[in-house]
Parts: C-alpha cells; structure tokens; sequence
C-alpha cells in the first residue's frame, strides 16, 4: 500500500478495493510484459519454419485464468492477517476483495481482449489465420466484430477464476493443513463451464477436458448464465469462510 | 478518548481445550496495565478477544462499551502488536509502515521519526531482518496507530536491553502525551513494573488477580532465620528453604505490626520480595488452585 | 533506584520530604509536575501523583489550580516532628535491639554517642 494520506473509516474498504487493484497490477508488471512480448514475438519465430494458423494469444490470455486465480488467492491468504491485524474488519475486507476482483477481472480482460483484436490485426497484415485449435479442427477465431464478442468472455471467466482462487486461498488460511482440499469440488466446476464455453480444450491439464465435452451443447447463453452464478456462488463461499476467520496463533 | 475493556463471563475454546473459562474483568480507560502470566495460561487469548484477532466462544467482549467484533469504529482503534509482528514478509519496512494508514489515527511521520531513532532500514524487506529489528517494527507500528486501546504481546523478545529500555521510555511518553489504555503482556515483569498502574494475572484460563501495582508490592515477604523461631510465627508459606539452621520463608500477605515486631525480637530478617518472584509463587503449578 | 519493598509513590514521597528537609526544595517552592517526574524517574504518572496526593493530605505541599504544586510554608516544621518521631522507631530501635543480641553494655553505647557529638562540635 503506498496510500498518500490516512483511510477514512467509511470508504476505506472502497479506496483499499482499489488499492489492492494497482498494487497487484503493478506487482505483476513485468510478468504482465512478458507475457505480452511473448505472445507477440513467438508467432514471428514460429513463422520461420511453419505456418501459423493458431492465435498465440489465446494461450497467453487463458494463463491469465490461473495467474488471476493465483494472484486473488495469494493476496487474500496473506491480506486476512495483516489487514485484521491493522484494524480492518472482515466485513471491510470481504468488500476489497470484492471490489478488487471486479476491477481486476476487468482490467485483465480489457488486456485480453484488446490483445486479441491487435493480434488478428497483426495476423492479418502477415496473412496468417487466425484460430483456435479446437481438438481435431482449427476453428478461425472469425471478423473483427466476432473476436471482439469472443474477448469480451474474458472479465468474466477471470471473476470466476478470481473467486475460486479467493474461496481456496481463505480456506487455506482458515483449515491450515486441509484448505486447499476445496480445490477438489472447485476445479471440476470450473473447468467444465470454462470448456463448455469455448468447447475446446483450455490451456490445463487434459485430463479435466472430458468434462467439458458433457457439457458441450448447452448454449452459450446458459453457460454465461452458469457462470456468473458460479462465479456468486464461490464469491459467497469465500465470504462465509471469511467473516468469522480467527487469526492464527503466532508460533512460537 | 481512551477505551475501557469489559469482558463478561467470556470463555475461549480451542477444540476441547478451554484457553480461558468464565473471565469477568473490568479495565478502566486510560491506564496502563500490566497481563501476567505463565506461557499457555490465556494472555494471548485475551488480548486476540481483545482485539477482535478472534471471537469468543461464550460471553460478551466490549471495548469502549461496544461490543469490539465486526466493529470498524472501535477495531480501527485498537491495536494488538504480537510478537514478531503481523506483516508480510516480502514488503519493505517502509510499505509495512505505510500500511499503518489504513487506520485513521495512524500518525505516518512519527512511524518515520521512531523508525530512523530505532535505526530501522526503511529499504530493506521484512524476511531480511533481525529478530530484534522486527521487533522494533512492530512496536513503532504500534506506538504510531495512536490507538485508544493499544496491546503489546510480549512484543519486548527479541530486542536487546537498551532497545526495550528505549521502546519503554517511547511508551510511557507517548502515553503521557496523549493518554489512552495500554496492555503490555510480558515475563519481564520486574523490568515493565514501575510503569503499570494495574496488574491482570491470568493463570490456566482464568483470572487470578486484578490489582493496583501498589497492592502487589505491598504483598509478601520473606523471612529469614532461625528454623525454629520461623516455624513459632505459623505463618502459611508459598515457599521454604532451608540451608542448615536457617529457614527462609515466603508469604504472600503484607504482615501486620505485632507478626512484624515478634519477628524482630526472634532476629528474623524480613525482606520484600519482588514482584516477578511473587508472581512465580502465585503460579506455581505445585500451588493449589486460589 | 527503587527498592522492591515500598511501593514506590511512597519512596518518591520519602524523597521529596528528604529534599525539602535538607534544603534543595525550599518553602513556598514550585515542585516538578506529575508528567515531569514521571518522565524523570521512568514510572506511571498516576504513580508520581499518588505520591503528591498523600504530601497534600499531610499539609506538606499544596495544589495552586493549573498552575502546579508548592511547598507549604510550614512543611519542614511539619516534617521535623514526624522525623523525630520516627528516628526512634527507624534508627535506635533497631539499634538498641542489635546491641543486646551482641552483648554490647548501653552505657558504651552512650559513650560513643558523646564523643561522636563532641567531635561534630
């Protein structure tokens, strides 16, 4: 936190909400660049002995889903002891989080989706096509109009990352040796509606991608609706693990 | 204004086991007390219920009359300081500082003032320092919130002797300048003695005694003499040595005059006995419980 | 500086009476404020003002309302009686009490005590 001046009591759980935003983006900064830069300048290499036909991006974009459920967990696991222990209540730090998770989601998903639009626009110039490997197929990822609507998921699969990572990373400060076991019912859920929603296999294990093939054909429109109710649902999980979570003893 | 601290009937469990059972007790505001007690015998359990750290598990706890759970007004004016400190550990001193600012008392420039008195690397992360500098730390972080109920937890280890005498001189003139109710949770007890008001003793989860500092100085002595002519005074002792035909007792009332004069005439020697001595007898785990 | 005996607001009462008796706080003379002695001596200042509390129920200083705490005019007075009063009690008692435990005749005692006057005169 680098605030300038004192928090005052009754929007200081909004200015923190805020704070934690920037701080995180420019904690991850130049992983943030990396990432960027990456994804940029392999298809240049890549084009030397093969033709490129996938977008790079998309991989970069869906790491951020685990960066993003990394960052909201590690953050929370070590924001509960040091912000109760400097006054703030559960409450107030249950409301950050939340604003945090918003504001991230969708500054993380801005990057991902204006990435995809200058990627298809650099793609175009070299006269590459520009699609996602969906198991067998090549899928073009299709107009301007349509990658922008296909970035646009990207805030809200990162508000469902970023509550999954909040519930596992409360949980672990809470139940120190069997927290993260929540992993186990969270992981199943939210790989199968993140398949679901591209119908192609996410950057993860593989192992997770049969699940997204039972879910295939639901429509789009009750997937996203899936979603953000997962996405509610895990963000009141987190918080019911949070509002009454005791600070661990110090050891000895 | 300074808080005042009301527990009633307020019990902590940790699974089975009762950190503290039944605790009433009353802290007026703006005093400074002292909490003793034997490592495990419940200091830190309070001062977490203190602090809101935890939530009782029966009984009300308020601060400043109001009940201190889940409340952003009287939380973000109370400051428990653990041993150690509660900070992350991949944060420079000087964002560790700077995060005192989530409290609107926090006085940032004071922070800055006791971290260059106190030789404090504002640079350097917090996984790099001492023991003893990250006690300090936390104590500046402490002293800074300008809380009105601010609690050392036996936050003194670590530091080195100067250091704590510097830390107690910061304390008692930050207390002096802007009065408000201090907890200081320690085994030195000789050391913090002269600037308590009051004594808390907690002992297996309850409360033993809650005094003036005065009464605990008052309290006890030991006598020293003849074996025999101890024995005659019949006094109830906490404890007894014996080296040849000497016998030294130590008793936990103040004795009265006609007990004193026999004494003299029997050419016993009495002597007071210390505060940290007395509070050793108090809790002897041998003693039958008061 | 304290001993573990006393309780210290009286050690620090015995203080003041001590240098108002020997001179270095004269009658009518401004003593430290509560906060000064107790920044002085590293003790609570409630500690420091129950000190100054029990000096006034004796008479030995009085409070001019925020302005501090004065010596009376017939503090030392005061004090001489109860130092006699108390010299007895505090020094020959024990004196005296010692002395028959190692078989020293009083009129030695006296004695002494006469060449010691003698050789201050």
């Amino acid at each position: 936190m680098t605030a300038l001046a004192n928090l005052r009591l009754p929007t200081r759980r909004y200015a923190l909400g805020a704070g934690f935003t920037t701080e995180a983006l420019k904690f991850f900064k130049y992983w943030i660049a990396a990432a960027l830069v990456l994804a940029f300048a392999l298809p240049f290499a890549v084009a030397q002995w093969n033709d490129i036909t996938i977008s790079a991006w998309y991989y970069a974009a869906n790491a951020g889903k685990w960066f993003t459920a990394f960052v909201s967990g590690g953050f929370l696991f070590v924001l509960v002891p040091n912000m109760i222990a400097t006054g703030l209540t559960r409450r107030e730090l249950a409301v950050s989080m939340g604003l945090f998770g918003v504001l991230w989601s969708l500054a993380l998903g801005a990057i991902a989706c204006a990435g995809l639009l200058a990627e298809r626009a650099s793609y175009a110039a070299m006269g590459w096509s520009h699609g996602i490997d969906a198991n067998d197929a090549i899928a073009p990822i299709g107009s301007a109009a349509e990658t922008a609507a296909f970035g646009a998921h990207y805030p809200l699969l990162y508000l469902v990352y970023f509550a999954a990572g909040a519930l596992v990373g409360a949980a672990s400060y809470r139940w120190e040796s069997a927290g993260w076991l929540l992993l186990v019912p969270v992981l199943p859920v939210v790989f199968s509606l993140d398949n679901a929603l591209y119908d192609t296999k996410p950057v993860g294990p593989g192992w997770a991608g049969f699940l997204g093939g039972l879910i295939g054909d639901w429509g789009r429109g009750l997937i996203i609706a899936l979603l953000l109710a997962t996405a509610a649902a895990l963000a009141a999980a987190a918080y019911r693990i949070l509002i009454d979570i005791p600070l661990r003893a110090k050891k000895a | 204004m300074s808080f005042t601290v009301n527990l009633r009937g307020v019990s902590l469990r940790y699974g089975s086991e009762d950190a503290l059972a039944d605790i009433d007790l009353d802290l007026e505001a703006g005093k400074i007390y002292g909490l003793l007690g034997r490592n495990g015998a419940g200091k830190t359990s309070l001062l977490s219920l203190l602090a809101a750290f935890r939530k009782p598990t029966a009984g009300d706890v308020l601060v400043g009359g109001e009940p201190v759970w889940e409340n952003a007004p009287i939380v973000s004016r109370v400051a428990l300081i653990r041993e150690g400190g509660d900070f992350d550990d991949s944060d420079s001193v000087k964002a560790v500082i700077e995060a005192g600012q989530i409290r609107p008392s926090f006085d940032t420039e004071y922070a800055l003032k006791l971290a260059e008195r106190f030789d404090l690397p504002l640079k350097k992360k917090v996984r790099d320092l001492s023991r003893g500098k990250r006690s300090v730390l936390a104590a500046v972080t402490g002293l800074a919130a300008r809380a009105e109920l601010t609690m050392f937890d036996e936050v003194h280890l670590g530091m080195d002797a100067p250091t704590r005498d510097a830390f107690y001189k910061e304390l008692l003139a930050e207390y002096m300048d802007r009065p408000h109710t201090v907890i200081l949770s320690t085994h030195l007890i000789d050391e913090v003695a002269n600037y308590l008001e009051e004594v808390v003793i907690v002992d297996r989860g309850r409360l033993l005694r809650h005094a003036d500092i005065e009464a605990f100085q008052g309290m006890g002595a030991t006598l020293t003499g003849p074996a025999d002519a101890v024995d005659a005074l019949g006094l109830a002792a906490l404890a007894e040595q014996r080296l040849g035909g000497t016998k030294s007792i130590t008793v936990a009332d103040a004795l009265d005059a006609p007990t004193r004069e026999r004494a003299a005439a029997a050419g016993i020697e009495i002597g007071p006995v210390g505060l940290q001595d007395l509070f050793i007898h108090l809790t002897d785990p041998e003693r039958k419980a008061a | 500086m304290f001993d573990d005996g006393t309780p210290i607001y009286r050690q620090i009462a015995d203080q003041i009476k001590a240098e108002i008796m020997n001179g270095s706080l004269e009658p009518g003379g401004k003593v430290m404020s509560t906060n000064q002695y107790a920044a002085f001596y590293q003790i609570n200042p409630a500690t420091a003002q129950k000190a100054f509390r029990e000096l006034v129920d004796e008479g030995i200083l009085y409070k001019q309302r925020g302005v501090g705490m004065y010596v009376a005019d017939d503090a030392r007075d005061r004090l001489a009686a109860d130092f006699r009063e108390r010299f007895f009690e505090r020094v020959l008692a024990p004196l005296v009490r010692e002395a028959r435990q190692a078989g020293i005749p009083l009129t030695d005692i006296i004695d002494y005590l006469r060449a010691q006057e003698g050789a201050l005169q």
